[in-house]
């Protein structure tokens, strides 16, 4: 059991620890969002937002497939579009809009909706392959999560042993009280991140039931498949009285998500989703509509046993519906989900570093785990600084510049893997770790310099999204920091400790 | 506690350690899709539970399934009893399937 523990953990480490990393930054996208749009300020009304986005789209996109837009909430001031556009309109597929259905162009970001993406999409690379990439790993995270409980029979105990500076024993220790600690919140996590993606990693119980997987959708949201466009014209109608309608329906929660099917076409369906963090239970309450008369045609069923722990399931997982403190503690859980994983990586090295047959000249693979792991866990500590900096650093007008933003992430990610590979490990960690503290804490500083609402003004203001997040930034940077001045503490103390016993070899 | 370490080490020799990987990844992931497929078609079928819900609910359990034999796969001792008792489950529900497929149809 040990032996499914140790190597499932390292084989699919790295990709969760991003996985984790981004997904705890996720629990407040809404919020990174906020921040890498200093200019926007203030709340949207859901029902003018999704007027605005729809007068937007019309001009835009107006012979698209469908419409696709996430509304506003208490959290946001903006609209997110998709669309699947039709033949001859422009390449755009996707807008960030304001409440007047104007796109805001100034400061182009993708905000923290991209590190959510991240967290199960990727980049760079086909989101189909991502996901099953992002699935794989969940599931060795299931069985690690669980053989590691086996494997650390004594793990209850052990949790209130935490020995600081003692090596080996010190790493294991942490790795144990991040594990424990948040145990049912890993447990709870890995599954329901699972089940988020169930149709698509395990088909055949719908499969069993239905010779199409859309048959199934249809039967649950009580959306009929997307019928052809007849091409002819007939005006949409209105959204402001149905979103009230559905609004009324659902005891007074709000719509937070539009899907327009064949928009301006006699064919056109909307479909009205009740917002996600209006209740526990994620799949919310679908209401679909005739596009042309407004006359309701369909709707969800109301859910069974089944479909319903679905839905709260992965509500669990994506915590919208939680208000602040729980959403802390969401964030949190997160960080030590995070601390798990690398701790634990960390560990693979500690523990054969001792029984390496030459410790100062490790062997290709050892080699290899170590400059991964600095790659990876200081790597992402830079390279998550580095967007923010980017947000407020790349010229606000420039040509894609929400994609920059992401570019300069990765390069600076993948700059700190090249100096991993290059230099001896050691030194490797130690200019990592003060390089990711140092970006860090360069965030509030740049952001104070950059913009109006630095942190002396944000806290005389009581802009408190913004003091929140400069002092997120302030408290990793200050993590990092401790510890480069942990390791370089041992460093020193262990090269002393070799020079004495060269001394002591010469002398005999 | 040493020598029981070693007996277990022993026990997961090369071959060995190969043929319960093949257990774990591949062969368990068939066979958790199989108990997902049962478990729908025989909640639906068999039960009366509306076929939405039959096929969440099998999905849902499915991947509990395979985190338990994944886990079963390295912790049952004999590696040959092992793949008896996956081949024999695969078969009895590979049949039942079959037959649920054959007389009942899908939506």
């Amino acid at each position: 059991m040990a032996l499914v523990h140790t190597w499932t953990g390292l084989v699919l480490g790295w990709l969760l620890f991003a996985m984790f990393a981004t997904g705890t930054s996720a629990y407040f996208q809404d919020e990174i969002t906020r921040w890498m749009q200093p200019e926007v300020t203030g709340t949207a009304d859901p029902v003018a937002s999704a007027q605005g986005a729809v007068r937007f789209l019309q001009r835009t996109a107006p012979d698209a497939s469908f419409w696709f837009l996430t509304l506003p909430n208490g959290r946001s001031a903006t609209t997110q579009a998709f669309w699947y556009p039709g033949t001859g309109t422009s390449g755009q597929t996707e807008a960030v809009l304001d409440e007047s259905g104007r796109e805001v162009t100034v400061r182009q970001t993708n905000g923290g909706y991209f590190l959510y993406r991240f967290h199960f999409d990727l980049h760079y690379l086909p989101v189909l392959w991502a996901r099953y990439l992002v699935g794989i790993a969940a599931m060795f995270m299931l069985v690690a999560i669980l053989s590691g409980v086996i494997t650390h029979k004594k793990i209850f105990v052990d949790f209130f042993m935490l020995r600081f500076g003692k090596g080996q024993r010190s790493w294991l220790d942490a790795h144990n009280v991040t594990a424990v600690l948040a145990l049912p919140f890993h447990l709870m996590i890995t599954f329901t991140g699972l089940v988020t993606l169930a149709a698509m990693y395990m088909p055949w119980g719908i499969l069993a039931n239905y010779a199409s997987p859309d048959t199934f959708q249809s039967a649950v949201f009580g959306d009929p498949p997307a019928a052809e466009r007849s091409g002819r014209n007939v005006p949409l109608a209105d959204l402001a009285p149905l979103m009230r309608k559905a609004s009324a329906q659902w005891g007074g929660r709000e719509v937070g998500v539009v899907r327009i099917n064949n928009p301006g076409d006699e064919t056109a369906t909307i479909a009205l989703t009740r917002g996600p963090g209006e209740a526990m239970g994620s799949r919310g309450e679908v209401m679909v509509f005739d596009g042309t008369s407004g006359r309701q045609t369909g709707g969800s069923l109301p859910q069974g046993a089944a479909l319903k722990t679905e839905s709260v399931m992965i509500g669990l997982h994506s915590g919208r519906f939680a208000q602040i403190a729980l959403r802390w503690l969401y964030f949190l859980s997160g960080l030590a989900g995070t601390a798990m994983v690398g701790t634990g990586l960390v560990l693979w090295t500690v523990k054969r570093r001792q029984r390496l047959p030459d410790p100062e000249r490790p062997h290709f693979g050892f080699r290899l785990v170590e400059k991964l792991n600095i790659a990876t866990i200081a790597g992402l500590g830079c390279a998550i600084p580095s967007y923010f900096l980017a947000n407020r650093l790349l010229p606000t007008g420039m040509a894609a510049r929400a994609d920059w933003e992401i570019h300069t992430m990765f390069l600076v990610w993948l700059g700190v893997l090249i100096w991993a590979l290059l230099r001896p490990a050691a030194r490797a960690w130690l200019e990592a770790l003060r390089l990711a503290a140092l970006l860090f804490a360069a965030v509030p500083l740049v952001n104070a310099f950059t913009t109006s609402r630095g942190l002396p003004v944000s806290l005389m203001r009581g802009d408190w999204l913004f003091v929140a997040f400069d002092m997120v930034m302030l408290s990793l940077a200050a993590a990092f920091a401790l510890a480069a001045a942990r390791l370089a503490a041992r460093q020193r103390k262990a090269s002393a400790g070799r020079t004495m016993g060269r001394e002591k070899a010469v002398r005999a | 506690m040493n020598t029981r370490a070693g007996k277990v080490r022993k026990g997961i020799g090369k071959g060995n350690l190969a043929a319960r990987l093949l257990a774990a990844v591949p062969a368990n992931y068939a066979l958790s899709s199989l108990a997902a497929a049962c478990v729908a078609r025989a909640l639906a079928h068999g039960l009366a539970v509306s076929a939405p819900e039959a096929s969440m609910a099998a999905t849902l359990l499915s991947f509990a399934i395979f985190a338990v034999l994944a886990l079963a796969a390295f912790g049952m001792r004999s590696v040959v009893r092992l793949w008896l008792w996956m081949l024999v489950s695969g078969a009895v529900m590979g049949g039942y399937l079959w037959f649920s497929l054959t007389t009942g149809g899908r939506l």
